[in-house]
């Protein structure tokens, strides 16, 4: 890859297909850079805090490069599709919101209803990948403000991602980072043998 | 008792075609042969849908007749996955003929001519047969962005476009070659996911209003094109992208197919 490759497209590579929640995770990536006049992160200058595990946060860690390894990527399991990114230079956050939609668009509805089929004919198949088409034509050309709220937040952005040392657990022989180990009159023990173990 | 009763789906509909085959051969063109057990036979456009084996069932689903009998179309692809070519490197492409970008192997070529247009010059290319496959390779050096078409002339007349990239960042578009029916792209820097893309159609060299245009992309499922445009008064005609992988565009007028491939390069 020799040419600066689309944001889209980088986004749909990392993930490994097109869907609608995924665009609407590059939506949410490209409006993030802009408002907040950012570029993509290196090296933790971005921190996204996501309230989903679903598909628009691997646009987020290949747009924004918030990812799950460099540890500026916090995720938060209340199943919404809300999206806090913040800056460490611009000292600034702005939380993205999806707009709930109670009548979902017909196309929407039927491409979901297809998707959950596990055997389709040609004719469905062709019908999907229609649909697929036309979803992503409204969810990238739709203005933005109809679709997600936003607003700056006060965010207190936490340290960078810290290297730990590495212990042996006593158990299982396995390293361990420290932090994440329980001290036992028999040495350090990771997690799941601690739980094992009952400590 | 090992052999099946086979139904066919029309419509949603399920109906029985034939009862104890122990034979089915799936052959070129969407055809499925089946013989029964009294030594009958029949051929049916169709493609096998499920097979209940525990219940000697094979259920076949119905291709209708007019998505099987198309006609042909020629069109190009670039010989590298990467998009685009580099100083010094060797610049090939691939002529297939058939459908909504499934060739048909057997339909072969015949009288093809391929050229190659650089800064307004026009060169005849050599074409070579690989394994079944025709290939073109550009000797010339291009700095830039070059247009290659091919052409094979019969009852039906068929042309097939493409834009060849050596470098980077050529920001411009480029001028008709002068085909007969001609898709003409309108701004190459232009061609990507999420955008819209637009083409002219050429006939003669004016803009033919009203044309339909056909767009389908590699990674397409469908039978036929997904997509059917209508060219506007300046013959114009715009699709929002939305599939990776290559476009192509074709248009018919009378006994004249021509088709442009849209190359995604980045």
């Amino acid at each position: 890859m020799c040419k600066n490759m689309p944001p889209l497209e980088m986004a749909i590579q990392f993930h490994g297909h097109i869907c609608p929640g995924l665009l609407m995770g590059v939506r949410v990536a490209e409006f993030a850079l802009q408002h907040l006049q950012v570029s993509p992160d290196q090296d933790e200058e971005l921190l996204a805090v996501v309230e989903t595990n679903s598909c628009g946060v691997d646009a987020i860690q290949a747009i924004l490069g918030c990812t799950f390894g460099k540890g500026n990527l916090i995720f938060q399991d209340y199943g919404k599709n809300a999206y806090t990114i913040a800056s460490r230079e611009q000292k600034r956050a702005v939380r993205i919101a999806r707009k709930f939609d109670p009548q979902p668009h017909p196309d929407s509805e039927r491409y979901r209803v297809l998707n959950h089929q596990t055997v389709l004919t040609d004719a469905q198949t062709s019908e999907k990948e229609n649909l697929l088409g036309a979803i992503f034509e409204r969810i990238m050309s739709t203005p933005f403000e109809e679709m997600f709220t936003w607003q700056e937040v006060d965010f207190e952005l936490p340290p960078r991602a810290q290297i730990y040392q590495t212990v042996q657990c006593a158990i299982c022989g396995e390293g361990v980072m420290e932090p994440r180990t329980i001290n036992t009159a028999q040495g350090y023990l990771c997690i799941p043998c601690a739980q094992t173990k009952g400590v | 008792m090992c052999e099946a009763n086979v139904y066919i789906n029309r419509d949603g509909q399920e109906e029985l075609l034939m009862e104890k085959v122990d034979r089915i051969i799936p052959g070129e063109d969407n055809t499925i042969l089946m013989e029964n057990i009294f030594g009958e036979r029949r051929v049916v456009n169709a493609r096998i849908r499920e097979m209940e084996l525990v219940h000697h069932r094979i259920v076949l689903e119905e291709i209708r007749q007019a998505a099987v009998n198309r006609h042909l179309e020629l069109w190009l692809e670039l010989g590298t996955e990467h998009g685009h070519f580099h100083a010094g490197e060797e610049v090939k492409l691939r002529v297939h003929k058939g459908y909504n970008m499934r060739p048909k192997i057997e339909a072969g070529c015949f009288d093809l001519q391929a050229y190659l247009v650089n800064a307004g010059q026009v060169q005849e290319l050599g074409l070579s047969d690989h394994h079944g496959s025709l290939e073109l390779e550009v000797e010339q050096a291009i700095d830039g962005i070059a247009q290659i078409y091919v052409q094979e002339k019969g009852d039906q007349i068929l042309y097939a476009s493409t834009l060849v990239e050596v470098g980077h960042h050529h920001h411009h578009g480029v001028k008709p070659v002068g085909l007969p029916l001609e898709i003409v792209p309108s701004d190459y820097s232009h061609a990507r996911l999420g955008e819209n893309y637009e083409v002219q159609i050429l006939k003669a060299g004016q803009p033919l209003a009203g044309a339909e245009v056909r767009v389908t992309y590699s990674s397409t499922q469908n039978q036929d094109y997904p997509h059917h445009l209508t060219a506007d008064a300046e013959g114009r005609a715009r699709i929002f992208l939305t599939a990776r992988g290559n476009y192509l565009f074709s248009v018919t007028d009378g006994n004249i197919t021509s088709t442009f491939t849209l190359i995604k390069s980045f």
